[in-house]
């Protein structure tokens, strides 16, 4: 903190520490930072302790989490390194459902494995600011501040609303925020730093269900799709051609849960490559015209793909469920006069606002739903992962910002006043 | 360089002892400009020159440029000559904060603690508050519990008076849901009733004009109609927009046609009534007052009917090029010449000048006039023969205008004749004799039925 008097820039860091909990993964890092220190997938493998690979024994405080309180020990397995190797019998796990925590106990591995390995700090010197959905219930939250003030022992806790983040972190405090995320859309007014609850609207149709139509492609076109850790080696082969690879040997008891996850990540590459908003509704001739995308699937088969790039998007923008809908429900629920401000401020956010078009796409259809009457504006930042960790930047935003600093939940607060205070102090 | 002859052994014949003064002027002693003898700059080489080929020490001039100049010397940063400022990770309180919660930040170290500076941004709205008893006593309402007003006041402090938010996360499970206007309105009505009841502090609603307390009013019913209009226009479907849009066109188109005829009108009004001057009839002048007063109302009547029925089919069909009427420009007929000269002597002929407004063409059309009448064009100015002259071109010019305008409604006539003629193919349309009028002088006419003619295009218009 310097400058004239005392304040540059408005901000004022005090080492605090934003979480942003979601489907596909957990953003961590130190407030007042532009991105998150780690981007951690939010599930985590769980597998008996019996068999630990020789190379870590060697290295006991490796990336491994112990917990070591019953006999039959469980490992936990954080974090793509750790993660993406095949063992036997380590079932992959999510905390998350819903958009919330549900799974207290491996979240609260997750959050061991962030503050020793991630952080490398420990909790208590660090307040820490965790992002939430709009739905989120009371119960979730109240559990979350305990697990900090009790279990961490935080000095001081913050729950804000991810929309409320992701409006922050564009330069908005009024924004109806659109966050296209892994498990599902939602579209959210924010108005004056503030999230409209009942106006905020969501569809099960996210980058998890454009994962899913990926899959359901490729076995329509007979194209199989190799998990890339059981492929030992792969000639060069034409294209469209027969794939030639050799398979590597495996150690027997993968479970299937992994081997999902496994495959899902393979996908989620291909979708991430190949797939394609277009920026009008999906037309055979106009899609026909866009030069094709080569991908290369992890067997060696490799074949360029046209039209079926935008095909595969289109799932997207489905009538009813799909991101402009949401946008319009969402304003059509506001109160009229907050309407010409949410319709000026529309906020893309989330991993899906990532896909190439996406944007354009919504830009254009929810030109042609708004009321004449407003000036529409559609806003991103141009970066894919300042989309990605909007939410994230939000917070790292709000939580360095001088005048923030007392608003935080301190631990003596929550001594004297309990969780129930959550609902008054983190609207 | 010493070095080197001490090696060498050879005698330095001027080394010298280190003295107190060479070390501190030692630099200046080193110092020794050769001052050489000027060299004369040969005739008829300029200046600038010269100076190029020959400096203080004659020396060729540089190939390359350097720099020498003590300049940067001078001007040296003084580096390493004091300590860096330290900062430290110091604790601080925020006298913003309720509980006196410590958090650390990075500060100076030098700097001396001082107030939490962000903390001067802690402001609040200042909320009325209420007891029981003054509850009871004042803010009784049928429509409210008290529950609900605490509520509703809890609400306001917490998020500051943003009513759309309070609405949002008004407790609907406890309370029936209202709407923001009837949240406003409550909370409003309880400022102001609270306001007048006790001398409270809170100056959001009330403001002092001339000392003494204005309270806001809340008005619960306009905001609700506004809002209801504020929706319907929202809620416009496209259709409904690009139907208002094509009328707002519509209407535009209408009201340049209208005004093109008023202007007409008038224009005809000026002639009629310049006519009629020159008639100056006194039997004549009532009658066509009653006249002119009556055809600006039909025409106007006319047009307005037109309008609407244009208006109809354009709904229903598409637009059909249908021939606008064209602009007969009428202008203000007659001569005026001006009376008053400026001081001085002048010549009488000087009052038979036509003024600078009269156009060529219309001096020419006079002049023709006069030549065909068999009259002088610049006759010997007499005071008689000066107004009797002047009288006459005005009214010559007069008739030339009504000429003019004749022929053009004529024109209009026949035109619209024809384009009926060309929609209804087979028909004939029979123009009464009483308008249609070919012999050409305007002046015989009666004057209502020059205005019949402009007015009759809307009228056939009307009828197509």
């Amino acid at each position: 903190m310097s400058g004239p008097n005392g304040m540059l820039y408005g901000g004022d860091e005090i080492g605090a520490l934003v979480f942003d909990p979601g489907h596909h993964s957990l953003r961590v890092g130190y407030a007042q930072e532009d991105t998150p220190k780690a981007d951690i997938p939010a599930v985590i493998g769980v597998g008996p302790a019996t068999h630990i690979p020789e190379a870590e024994e060697k290295v006991p405080d490796g990336n491994v989490t112990q917990s070591n309180t019953k006999k039959d020990e469980l490992r936990y397995y954080i974090d793509v390194t750790e993660l993406h190797v095949p063992r036997p019998g380590m079932e992959v796990q999510t905390y998350m459902k819903d958009g919330q925590v549900e799974n207290w106990d491996l979240f609260e591995k997750m959050l061991d494995y962030c503050y020793s390995k991630v952080i490398r700090s420990p909790s208590e010197h660090h307040p820490a600011l965790f992002t939430e959905a709009v739905w989120t219930t009371r119960p979730a939250r109240e559990k979350l501040a305990e697990l900090l003030f009790e279990k961490y022992q935080a000095p001081a806790f913050f729950l804000v609303k991810n929309a409320v983040l992701a409006a922050f972190a564009n330069g908005k405090s009024t924004a109806l925020v659109v966050d296209a995320g892994a498990s599902q859309t939602s579209a959210v007014p924010v108005i004056d730093g503030y999230a409209l609850v009942s106006a905020a609207v969501r569809s099960p149709v996210g980058g998890d269900h454009l994962v899913a139509q990926a899959k359901h492609m490729l076995n329509n076109m007979h194209i199989q799709m190799l998990p890339i850790y059981s492929i030992q080696s792969k000639e060069v082969i034409r294209e469209r051609e027969r794939a030639r690879y050799t398979l590597k040997t495996l150690p027997a008891g993968l479970t299937h849960t992994w081997q999902q996850y496994m495959l899902k990540r393979q996908y989620e590459d291909f979708v991430h490559c190949v797939a394609h908003v277009s920026e009008t509704a999906y037309d055979d001739r106009s899609a026909a015209s866009v030069p094709g995308l080569h991908y290369e699937f992890p067997g060696g088969y490799h074949q360029d793909f046209g039209p079926e790039r935008f095909k595969l998007s289109e799932c997207l923008f489905e009538q009813s469920l799909g991101a402009p809908h949401l946008v319009c429900a969402a304003a059509g629920a506001c109160d009229a006069d907050a309407r010409a401000a949410l319709w000026g401020a529309v906020v893309a956010s989330g991993g899906g606002a990532c896909a190439t078009g996406w944007l354009e796409r919504l830009a254009k259809e929810l030109a042609g739903r708004a009321p004449s009457a407003h000036r529409l504006k559609v806003t991103a930042p141009p970066a894919p992962a300042e989309r990605r960790f909007a939410a994230w930047i939000g917070g790292s935003i709000l939580a360095s910002i001088g005048s923030f600093q007392q608003m935080w939940i301190s631990s003596q607060e929550y001594d004297e006043g309990g969780k129930g205070q959550l609902e008054r102090k983190c609207p | 360089m010493a070095d080197i002859l001490d090696i060498l052994d050879i005698e330095h014949p001027g080394a010298s002892e280190i003295t107190r003064d060479s070390i501190i002027h030692g630099d200046k002693v080193k110092k020794k400009y050769v001052t050489t003898k000027a060299v004369r700059r040969p005739e008829g080489m300029h200046r600038e020159v010269f100076a190029l080929l020959y400096n203080d020490n004659k020396d060729l001039p540089p190939l390359l440029p350097t720099d020498t100049g003590k300049a940067y010397k001078q001007t040296k940063a003084k580096l390493g000559m004091r300590k860096v400022r330290k900062w430290v990770w110091a604790p601080f309180t925020n006298p913003a904060r309720k509980d006196n919660a410590v958090f650390h930040h990075w500060k100076r170290a030098s700097d001396e603690a001082k107030e939490y500076p962000f903390a001067q941004f802690n402001k609040q709205v200042s909320i009325p508050s209420y007891s029981e008893s003054e509850y009871n006593q004042y803010l009784k309402s049928e429509d409210w519990s008290q529950a609900e007003t605490d509520h509703l006041i809890d609400l306001c402090q917490r998020f500051d008076l943003r009513f759309i938010v309070i609405h949002d996360r008004w407790d609907k499970a406890a309370f029936r849901d209202r709407s923001v206007e009837d949240l406003k309105e409550r909370y409003y009505n309880i400022c102001s009733i609270l306001s007048k009841v006790k001398t409270n502090p809170w100056s959001n609603t009330v403001t002092m004009v001339n000392g003494e307390k204005r309270i806001y009013h809340y008005d619960a019913e306009h905001e609700r109609k506004r809002k209801e209009q504020l929706k319907r226009l929202f809620d416009r479907t496209q259709e409904q927009i690009d139907e208002e849009q094509m009328l707002l066109t519509e209407l535009k188109k209408i009201e340049a046609r209208k005004r093109e005829r008023d202007r007409k009108t008038q224009d005809l009004q000026k002639l009629i009534s310049r006519a009629d001057s020159g008639n100056s009839t006194t039997n004549n002048q009532a009658n066509v007052t009653n006249e002119a007063a009556m055809p600006t109302n039909t025409v106007s009547n006319i047009v307005r009917r037109h309008d609407r029925k244009l208006h109809k089919k354009k709904l229903a069909t598409q637009q059909r090029p249908v021939r606008t009427v064209e602009t007969v420009t009428v202008e203000w007929s007659g001569i005026k010449f001006p009376e008053a000269r400026g001081t001085g002597v002048w010549l009488r002929s000087q009052r038979m000048k036509l003024p600078p407004g009269v156009g060529q063409r219309k001096t020419k059309a006079i002049e023709q006039e006069l030549r065909l009448m068999n009259i002088d064009i610049a006759p010997t100015p007499t005071e008689a023969i000066c107004k009797h002259f002047n009288e006459l071109r005005s009214d010559l010019a007069l008739a030339l205008d009504l000429k003019n305008a004749l022929a053009s409604c004529e024109f209009e006539l026949q035109a619209l004749r024809h384009q009926y003629e060309a929609l209804n193919p087979g028909k004939t349309l029979s123009i009464p004799p009483s308008i249609c009028n070919t012999n050409a002088d305007g002046e015989a006419k009666p004057l209502g039925e020059i205005i019949d003619v402009v007015g009759s295009p809307g009228a056939l218009n009307s009828t197509i």
